[in-house]
């Protein structure tokens, strides 16, 4: 029992990134909870299985992961992934120039803070397919490596790195959609040499 | 030393920390010369920020917390 003690006081640690990960994943609170729990569920069970002082947040993502792609997404076990447009490389950073100067603050980064709002930049994650998404999200959300996230999607290195690049290109596309929408953009002040 | 080039095609793999160190000191040594590159690295920098302060700002449910503990009470229980 003393085991089983340790993982839910050292499992519910990860209690929030787990939510909010599902969140995006799921992309409704009801479901994401059931997620979460099925979650701590299954590693409660598996923890026999669980190699004490190993990455305990990897093991807990990997599970959320395995148990979102085979119960909310088994109608689409096949990557389709065709179905992202080509984004040019660099897509927005060669379209910062088009923003109004006027809505700008100081620094790049509070400049961004500003220009995308939170429901955006969460829109934009969960606008992309669930192939890249899925990478996406574990990558600039969670920060986990290719490695990890190759063993997790049980994918080649390569493909997590092929699926990242298309859909952090296509995010940034979205992005800029938004703040077109927003009228945030004049590009008539993009350089036509872009 | 890397080149432009080189620099922005490695900036994906820099950010996420998943160049070797000889690589890692190449881009740094071209970044520190080249203001476009360095530009171009700070932008998607600080995007990569941008994005995970935003898509991880969740409140919790109430009580989501409870109900997972609970709901693992209950599988212990179930157990026996």
């Amino acid at each position: 029992m003393g085991a089983r003690e340790d993982f839910t006081n050292d499992a519910m640690q990860y209690a929030p990134q787990l939510f909010a990960t599902a969140l995006r994943m799921t992309r409704n609170k009801a479901d994401a909870e059931d997620l979460v729990q099925e979650t701590f569920l299954k590693g409660w069970r598996a923890f026999d299985s669980y190699q004490q002082g190993t990455n305990l947040r990897a093991w807990l993502f990997r599970i959320m992961t395995n148990t979102f792609i085979n119960k909310y997404n088994s109608q689409q076990r096949r990557p389709q992934e065709t179905e992202l447009d080509e984004v040019e490389e660099l897509y927005l950073f060669r379209r910062m120039g088009a923003f109004d100067q006027s809505k700008m603050t100081h620094s790049a980064e509070d400049q961004m803070l500003e220009l995308f709002t939170d429901d955006e930049v969460k829109n934009a994650i969960e606008e992309l397919p669930e192939t890249f998404r899925i990478p996406v999200l574990l990558s600039d959300v969670e920060g986990f490596s290719y490695k990890e996230i190759a063993e997790m999607l049980e994918v080649p290195i390569g493909t997590v790195m092929s699926r990242l690049h298309r859909g952090r290109k296509a995010m940034q596309k979205m992005l800029y959609e938004y703040a077109k929408e927003r009228g945030l953009v004049d590009e008539s002040l993009l350089d036509p040499q872009d | 030393m890397a080149d432009c080039q080189e620099t922005l095609n490695e900036l994906e793999r820099y950010l996420d920390s998943e160049l070797s160190d000889a690589r890692v000191a190449e881009i740094i040594g071209h970044l520190k010369g080249c203001t476009d590159c360095q530009g171009a690295y700070e932008f998607h920098a600080d995007l990569r920020t941008v994005i995970k302060t935003k898509a991880t700002n969740e409140e919790l449910p109430d009580g989501f917390l409870d109900r997972l503990r609970d709901c693992l009470g209950d599988d212990v229980l179930g157990d026996d």
